[in-house]
């Protein structure tokens, strides 16, 4: 098991009338260098799971994995967890509290001991990995850069661990079009060509599920889903029970197979359902 | 016959506007005229830095023009003494559900602006029974802010407005931070009283689905009106938007494409109906 | 996830207490007190404790409730029954340690003592597990008021306050995320020296801060957006009606503290 967990179960405020079970016997897991959807309503469970997988919050019941071992409560270890699994939280840009932009992706690798030289280094990589190199605002102030430049710069301060496994709350919330596209364009660079395992937790499966080899789905604390993207999907009566909605693309796909257009159905992106329907058309032709 | 029927309810002359210490760089809003009528939905578009939310900040006289004037229902936004009568007659819905919620429970964060208006308790209490009736928020009236959903959250602000019986109700991205479901619930609680109680609604967003549920769509761009015209026009005019780093509509997009590549599709495909429509009867690929 | 959070001890239930109006709940626990340090026997300190349980009774408040809200107090407690064993002399002696008698004057002194300042925290929780602290500060701002006609914005300190009280799990639930966040970035919030520990502090304070100014910048325009004007007169939902049941109450705390002083109990 490369990244996942087992049975795992949390419970918020155990023992006080207010007691609540955030997650409930929850076991998945994802293998190396895959691209991971963690769907679900607001309020089940995503973010709980996710700070799981980075050893912030301790288990109530259950165990959670990294690399075929568990992950244990003693510090050392939960350091070297989190050298290697970054977690990037939702509105990232909330945490910045440096003057420049290099002190904040920085920030990081200075907390791991490394020396100025190294540091310097791993800063200047991040900001390559998240395409910033070129626009000399290292030595600017975070909070002059853009909406879209923010999350990227934030991106970068988590990279800058430069970890194996890289998760992301929410990474599109409240970004523009522009923005949004730019962002994805990253992740999926990230997880082909920087083979970072990547995990993003989301309610808008538009344009990002083209992306992902696999999908889980949460609701109300327990896994109701979880397997490959195409197998998801193919559930869409199901998902849209829970409050989700496909992405408008695939939605599309079915409409048209319903009225008789010999296309399939499990298209996510707006140039496979291109490509699709245009084979589908000419097939029509003969 | 039109002039006679039409009430205006916000008019904006030649309004600009210019943030302190920012005289130098271009203004946020740059000489706007627009009127909306009794009962219109307006959907303003455009990316991040256009001066939408500033604009819909001058609507409700939480900024007061640099040049130009507003009139709310003929008073204009800088008659201090009647500031009251422009907040009560156009309410404003902000992005974050968790920064508009003033009080410790429901049914008093819904008393709220009639509190301000030093209405009588039994009216008060009479007005906020019937909108959390309405509004579907009966069963929590008692409930504190921070137990509700996203959704919730935002159906609370709108019904702490509409108590306060406007003629127009602002939104700035008011789904930006919700889950599908919580966006359908908002989404279709504003439709609803946008068509039975003739409310007008300004409805900032960057999502082209939502923008294609209003009537009308003004595009902004660096603090000008670039566009103004039914959905059907703004939203399928893809030239148009994405000159302006925008989307149409994801079935717009789709048509674009397929267009591209030389299948013959009439050029006002807005929704995913229509497309599906003419996919289905289309001519053969040329 | 902030369902938890709450400020004070505040238990949502329906019961008698949970409805007095805090206007007449504030000066009760006042008078009660004043009771407490006017009895000097034990029979009558006593009869309060019975009467407090019972009232908790009423209150529907589970009993670990009690011994939660009594866990603070521990220490002074046994600090105060040491001092009283050792230093009060008077009596019988029960027992000697080297130079220090114990002698049983000290003991009934140091019990006693105890016993009412258990009594007196346990009828202060009371007030607490059956009042939101938003009626609480609205009780409190009531009395407040004779300070509005020397200038004091009274209905705004209490506005100030609610509106606190309103943030405080937002913002508990946000220091909270933050320190998660730069913990996941590799920070360290426990070890160190004490300089080193109040430098590690600022990436956590200065996004503490620089979102409470946001909020409250936000906040403020919502507020404004809405008609709130500073000074203008407001009316409430909850009009605050005192009942013949809060007079009732008021009425036998005040027997019982006169009652205490004329028969010397």
């Amino acid at each position: 098991m490369y990244i996942g967990t087992s049975k795992l179960t949390h419970t918020y405020w155990p023992g006080t009338p207010f007691a609540a079970d955030a997650l409930k016997n929850i076991s998945f897991s994802v293998g190396q260098g895959t691209f991971t959807l963690l769907i679900g309503p607001s309020g089940s469970g995503k973010t709980t799971l996710i700070q799981h997988l980075n050893g912030l919050l301790k288990p109530s019941a259950g165990e959670v994995y990294f690399d075929g071992k568990k992950i244990g409560p003693d510090k050392a270890a939960l350091l070297a967890l989190r050298r290697r699994v970054g977690l990037v939280f939702q509105m990232p840009e909330d945490q910045f509290f440096s003057e420049t932009v290099f002190d904040e992706i920085a920030y990081a690798p200075r907390n791991l001991g490394l020396d100025e030289k190294k540091v310097e280094e791993r800063v200047n990589r991040a900001v390559a990995q998240v395409g910033l190199e070129r626009s000399r605002l290292l030595d600017r102030h975070p909070f002059q850069l853009s909406a879209g430049q923010k999350r990227r710069v934030a991106i970068a301060s988590v990279l800058s661990l430069e970890p194996e496994v890289l998760i992301l709350d929410e990474p599109a919330a409240g970004l523009d079009p522009e923005g949004k596209g730019n962002l994805l364009n990253l992740l999926s660079s990230l997880n082909r060509a920087g083979k970072i395992t990547i995990m993003v937790s989301t309610h808008h499966l538009d344009e990002i599920a083209a992306l992902a080899d696999n999908l889980v789905v949460l609701n109300e604390g327990g896994l109701v889903m979880s397997g490959k993207t195409k197998e998801i999907l193919a559930r869409g009566a199901e998902l849209k029970e829970l409050g989700l909605a496909l992405p408008q693309v695939t939605g599309i796909m079915h409409e048209l197979a319903a009225r008789g257009l010999p296309v399939s159905t499990d298209i996510y992106s707006l140039s496979a359902a291109c490509d699709e329907i245009l084979q589908a058309k000419r097939a029509d032709q003969r | 016959m039109a002039a006679l029927k039409t009430e205006i309810i916000i008019e904006t002359r030649a309004l600009c506007y210019s943030y302190a210490g920012a005289e130098e760089v271009p203004p946020a809003v740059a000489g706007i005229d627009l009127k909306v009528s009794r009962g219109e939905y307006l959907a303003l578009l455009g990316v991040n830095g256009s001066g939408k939310t500033t604009l819909l900040k001058l609507l409700n006289a939480l900024l007061i023009p640099s040049q130009g004037e507003v009139l709310v229902k003929g008073i204009s936004t800088v008659e201090a003494e009647r500031v009251q009568l422009v907040r009560q007659a156009c309410g404003m819905i902000f992005q974050n559900p968790d920064n508009q919620i003033v009080a410790t429970t429901v049914e008093e964060d819904i008393a709220f602006g009639l509190e301000n208006m030093a209405l009588p308790a039994a009216e008060i209490r009479r007005r906020v029974d019937q909108v959390a009736g309405r509004l579907g928020l009966t069963h929590l009236l008692r409930q504190p802010p921070h137990l509700l959903s996203g959704g919730e959250k935002q159906r609370t602000a709108i019904a702490g407005i509409l108590a306060m019986q406007p003629a127009c109700i602002l939104m700035d991205e008011p789904t930006a931070m919700l889950d599908p479901a919580g966006r359908r619930d908002v989404l279709e609680t504003v439709k609803e009283l946008n068509k039975t109680e003739a409310l007008a609604v300004v409805h900032v967003t960057h999502n082209p689905a939502e923008a294609a549920e209003a009537n009308r769509i003004v595009v902004l761009e660096q603090g000008r009106i670039v566009a103004d015209g039914k959905p059907g026009e703004i939203l399928t005019d893809l030239k148009l938007l994405h000159g302006l780093k925008l989307q149409g509509t994801v079935a717009a997009e789709l048509a674009h494409l397929l267009r591209q590549r030389g299948l013959n599709l009439p050029t006002a495909i807005l929704q995913n109906r229509e497309l599906v429509e003419s996919l289905c009867i289309s001519e053969p690929v040329s | 996830m902030s369902g938890g959070i709450s400020l004070g001890h505040y238990l949502p239930g329906n019961s008698f207490f949970h409805q007095l109006n805090p206007r007449i709940k504030v000066p009760s626990l006042v008078i009660i007190l004043a009771t407490l340090f006017a009895v000097t026997s034990f029979p009558a300190l006593l009869t309060m404790i019975v009467l407090v349980f019972l009232m908790f009774r009423l209150a529907r408040v589970p009993f670990r409730y009690l011994l939660k809200g009594l866990r603070p107090i521990l220490y002074i407690a046994l600090f105060a029954l040491f001092i009283f064993l050792f230093f009060t002399k008077g009596g019988v002696v029960l027992f000697r340690l080297g130079p220090l008698t114990v002698e049983s004057a000290g003991l009934w002194q140091g019990l006693f003592v105890i016993t009412r300042l258990v009594t007196l925290v346990l009828f202060s929780l009371l007030l607490t597990l059956t009042t939101t602290p938003l009626s609480l500060t609205h009780g409190l701002g009531y009395f407040l008021k004779p300070l509005g006609r020397i200038g004091l914005p009274t209905e705004e300190v209490v506005m100030i306050m609610a509106i606190a009280m309103r943030f405080i799990p937002t913002l508990i639930e946000e220091s909270q995320r933050l320190m998660r966040a730069q913990v996941s970035r590799g920070a360290d919030f426990e070890s160190g020296s004490i300089f080193r520990k109040a430098k590690n502090l600022v990436p956590l304070i200065v996004p503490l801060f620089v979102s409470a100014f946001r909020r409250a910048d936000e906040l403020a325009m919502a507020m404004e957006a809405r008609g709130y004007r500073l000074g203008a007169k407001r009316t409430r939902l909850h009009e605050d009606v005192i009942t013949a049941t809060d007079w009732a109450v008021l009425l036998v705390v005040l027997v019982m503290l006169a009652a205490s002083f004329y028969f010397k109990l």
